[in-house]
């Protein structure tokens, strides 16, 4: 199916031959999408010739339940994914904010995206089993398998793990799943950064393996965390985590537990028009730095800040409303304060006017000559996304290919 | 169809190399110093093989650098000089990953294994390559971490190692494999760049080349500096061994288990060959003449355990179980997983020579497999043992003969292929955990089609323009493929009682 968008052809193939048909048989820049939640992120690609669309390769391939795996198309919408195995009473243990605004599997994988059951689950980078990627040229591999356990050949499913296609189409996905746990307990307690971080390590440490441990600075700050398993097991743990987590902490099941975690996906999710959100990934211990810095540069630079952090994890989202300017300052020297703590930022949504004043990915790591000669072998024209890895993979000359590194 | 493309024969072609030279052994020496530099005949030959001692081959030299620096500066030289290298940790690889390149160099990590830091807050450390498995757990036991993976070979196989095969363990069912495990990594490029991989946070930006270099069994450079991942020790853990009239029943029993939610810590299984074998050698009171036993073991909070062992012994009995046996103490358990981990190497106590094989199939199909197992046992006149990873299908049949009776061995390699391909023709994999090698890269192609090997030789160019770094391994040699190798011996670690096999 071809219609024409604004600027560019949307293609939306129906099978992963007929991708590979159409990748081989265009020319010029390649954007692939699938619900679009995440086009803002990283570097902006350069006008597309082509939009791939994914929605059409949003089957379930096969799934065995009593294997625990599935086989799906790459356009196929975590959450329907999650309606079908509920019935099997199963998920794929993955729970990120963009779920709600219909993310795709293969999107979710190419960008890297989590929620906070990541503690206890691990990301898709930890649950992808396999993988069929389509490469400009039209080639067609499959890596991995249909097995969880496969040493044989390399990788490619992790390595187009937080690839923001740029190096070839995520064309189906092969999963490991999980069972859903029969029962599920929140505590949450009112806390700044410095105790929540403190807390959180503390949580780490025990035994009472907590699957999630979130903290949002709205309000003076809340922590909240999660405990699953069975109902003896999540009731059994209450009372020494309240105790841990001190006086002023509360419990919630059901649907008051579930009103705890939307609240806390929508402030990671729901950002305003002019909004700019920006990720950080740190060790979990300098969390509260993490949240100083944020509110040190953002009062700097007169612009308003909210975060939200996994202080168990080390992984943080950054919301900035204000002046343009004032914003890419703020992202600036945030992200230099954050770098010196030994982590990262990288840029998500945030307006055009934004990106005069911070870039969108930061200092380039080693290894970017690693990145750059893979670029080369795999799509040797630099046509996937030409930009969004911005300074890091130079958009190449029209009719050239990609400058070895 | 043929197996390859043009563009990978292109790809994986080696258009020869330079010589290890007076001149080019100098400059490596003026690096490493003359300790770090083995180039005499007699100690070049310890060095020859790896686990899988049926392939030998005899390097030119053996470098052991002793920092980052110097392995960079020696593979700076064999960049310049274009000559082959083969990183190497303990050996113990049972794939022929760390055989050596003819004329090639061996730089061997075993000079590097210092614990560098641990930071326990953040329940991480980071470690040279040459450290031991079990010594990181070890390093950090006081603090009431471990390093999850845990490979049967731990106390002797190196982390560079287990980065490099992605190395799994009993435990993997519920923890993951090594790859789940590793944060950042310093590594050294096959041109002698210094580069991380990964990081202080979970993800970095871009593409994962961290998780691209875990399992890629030396190929894509060299290891040296890990940053892993530590847990929590749990609060309780519950083992049992549960006895079954056959491997249907003890299969059904473990879909069962999973059925009803329970992710155990591992689940492995024994048949009656196996456990005579064990019980030959260890006496860990499994039941002779019993054709399956389980052994399940759950971990972690304690009111759960506690609750969902109830059910696993619930779930045994439904099904038939002959026996049930529960370790009530640490020191019971430990002799149940000595049982377990003896296993293989007990073999010899029932057999001169054996075969063993790492494919994967689907849990499900695990009754169904082992029957064809039997079956094809029965036409070859040849035993096969079982010994498993039940829990994620990971099967590892052991082929049992004779190599003094003639053509028994030729029978038996060619048993244990038809094996492995029988766990594709599942949907399975032809190696869960030992990695491809020398041994299985001829299999590569009964799994991957000619443009999934492609691709996966793109990638490896793309690291390794020149091919230089541990060329052969996990990637078939159009030219080569066909060749066989020659028959398991034991692990000259393992023959000494040091390390077992699982
Ligand atoms: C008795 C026995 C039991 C075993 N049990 C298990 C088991 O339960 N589970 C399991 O997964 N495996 C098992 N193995 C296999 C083996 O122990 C593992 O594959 C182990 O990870 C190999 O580590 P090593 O240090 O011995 O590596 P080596 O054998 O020296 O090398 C293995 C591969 O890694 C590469 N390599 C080594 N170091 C580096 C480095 N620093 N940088 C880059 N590449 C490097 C080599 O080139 C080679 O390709 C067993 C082996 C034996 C002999």
């Amino acid at each position: 199916m071809t219609h024409i968008d604004d600027t560019a052809v949307v293609e939306r193939p129906a099978t992963v031959a007929e991708a590979a048909e159409l990748l081989r048989d265009s020319d010029g820049p390649l954007l692939f999408r699938g619900a679009g939640t995440k086009q803002g992120w990283a570097g902006r690609p350069v006008d597309p010739a082509v939009v791939v669309d994914t929605s059409g390769l949003s089957r379930v391939l096969s799934h065995e339940p009593a294997d625990m795996t599935v086989a799906v198309g790459a356009g196929m919408p975590l959450r329907d994914l999650q309606e079908l195995l509920r019935e099997q009473g199963q998920w794929l243990a993955l729970d990120p904010a963009s779920e709600g605004s219909g993310a795709t599997v293969g999107g979710l994988l190419a960008t890297g995206d989590s929620g906070p059951r990541r503690l206890r689950y691990g990301a898709l980078r930890d649950l992808v089993i396999g993988i069929t990627v389509v490469l400009p040229d039209g080639i067609v591999a499959r890596g991995g398998g249909k097995v969880i356990k496969n040493v044989a050949g390399y990788d490619l499913p992790k390595l187009l793990y937080g690839s923001l296609g740029t190096l070839g189409l995520v064309a189906e996905v092969v999963l490991r799943l999980h069972p859903v746990p029969s029962a599920s307990g929140t505590a949450i307690v009112a806390v700044p950064a410095d105790r929540a971080t403190e807390l959180a390590l503390r949580l780490r440490a025990s035994a009472l393996e907590p699957a999630a441990v979130d903290w949002t600075d709205a309000d003076g700050g809340t922590l909240a965390v999660r405990f699953e398993g069975t109902p003896a097991g999540v009731e059994g743990r209450r009372a020494t985590a309240l105790e841990l987590l001190g006086a002023g902490a509360g419990w919630s099941t059901g649907p008051d537990e579930d009103a705890v975690w939307s609240r806390l996906a929508d402030a990671e999710r729901q950002a305003g028009e002019g909004s700019t959100v920006a990720a950080a990934g740190t060790r979990p211990s300098v969390t509260a730095d993490v949240a100083h810095e944020l509110e040190q540069a953002g009062a700097a630079a007169g612009v308003r800040t909210m975060l939200t952090s996994r202080p168990a994890l080390g992984l943080h989202t950054a919301r900035f409303d204000g002046d343009p300017e004032a914003v890419g300052l703020a992202v600036a020297a945030w992200r230099e304060r954050v770098l010196a703590l030994g982590g990262s930022v990288l840029l998500r949504d945030r307006p055009a006017a934004v990106d005069a004043h911070v870039d969108p990915l930061g200092p380039s790591p080693s290894s970017v000559g690693l990145l750059r000669s893979l670029a080369r072998r795999l799509d040797p024209q630099g046509r996937c996304a030409p930009g969004r890895l911005g300074s890091w993979l130079p958009t190449p000359a029209p009719g050239e290919d990609l400058p070895r590194s | 169809m043929t197996a390859y493309t043009e563009e990978y024969r292109g790809l994986v072609a080696w258009t020869g190399g330079g010589e290890v030279t007076t001149a080019f052994r100098r400059e490596v020496a003026a690096l490493v110093g003359e300790g770090g530099l083995i180039s005499e005949p007699a100690q070049l030959r310890t060095y020859e093989c790896d686990g899988l001692t049926g392939y030998r081959v005899v390097p030119a030299l053996v470098v052991l650098p002793a920092t980052t620096e110097e392995a960079a500066a020696v593979v700076r030289l064999c960049a310049r000089d274009r000559i082959p290298f083969v990183a190497r940790g303990a050996g113990t690889g049972l794939s022929g990953g760390a055989l050596p390149v003819a004329d090639g160099v061996v730089i061997g990590l075993a000079r590097m294994r210092s614990v560098l830091s641990v930071d326990v807050a953040d329940q991480r450390a980071v470690v040279q390559p040459g450290v031991t498995n079990a010594g990181i757990s070890a390093a950090v036991a006081q603090h009431d971490l471990y390093f999850a993976p845990d490979p049967s070979s731990q106390v002797v196989c190196t982390i560079g190692g287990n980065v490099a095969e992605n190395s799994g363990g009993a435990h993997c069912l519920k923890y993951g494999f090594t790859t789940n495990h590793v944060l950042a990594l310093t590594f050294v490029t096959p041109d002698g760049d210094v580069v991380t991989l990964g990081g202080d946070a979970p993800d970095q930006v871009g593409p994962d080349l961290r998780a691209v270099v875990l399992g890629s069994e030396g190929t894509l450079g060299i290891v040296t500096e890990v940053t892993v991942r530590l847990l929590r020790r749990p609060e309780a853990v519950r083992t049992l061994v549960a006895d079954f009239p056959d491997a249907e029943a003890a299969g059904n029993a473990v879909s069962d288990i999973v059925a009803a939610g329970i992710v155990p810590a591992a689940v492995e299984m024994l048949d009656e060959l196996a456990i005579q074998a064990c019980e030959k050698a260890v006496q860990a009171g499994y039941t002779l003449g019993c054709q399956a036993a389980l052994v399940v073991e759950l971990d972690g909070v304690a009111v759960e355990v506690d609750e969902e062992f109830a059910q696993v012994q619930a779930i045994c009995r439904r099904n038939g179980t002959t026996n049930l046996r529960v370790a009530d103490d640490a020191q019971e358990r430990a002799r149940i997983w000595k049982g377990r981990k003896a296993a293989f190497a007990a073999m010899g106590r029932i057999s001169p020579d054996y075969f063993v094989q790492d494919g994967v199939i689907p849990r499900t199909k695990l009754g169904s497999t082992l029957t064809r197992i039997r079956e094809m046992s029965d036409a070859a006149g040849l035993r096969v043992a079982n010994v498993f990873h039940a829990g994620d299908g990971n099967l590892h049949p052991l082929v049992l003969y004779n190599g003094a009776v003639a053509g028994e061995a030729e029978r038996a390699e060619h048993l244990a292929t038809a094996i492995v391909e029988l766990c594709v023709e599942q949907g399975g994999s032809i190696t869960g955990e030992h990695g491809v090698g020398s041994d299985k890269a001829c299999s590569m192609t009964a799994m991957f089609g000619p443009d999934d090997l492609t691709v996966m030789a793109r990638v490896r160019a793309a690291f390794d323009p020149q091919g230089i770094c541990n060329p052969g391994k996990v990637l078939p040699t159009p030219r080569l493929c066909g060749e066989r190798p020659g028959p398991y011996r034991p692990h000259p670690l393992e023959a000494a009682g040091l390390i077992e096999r699982m």
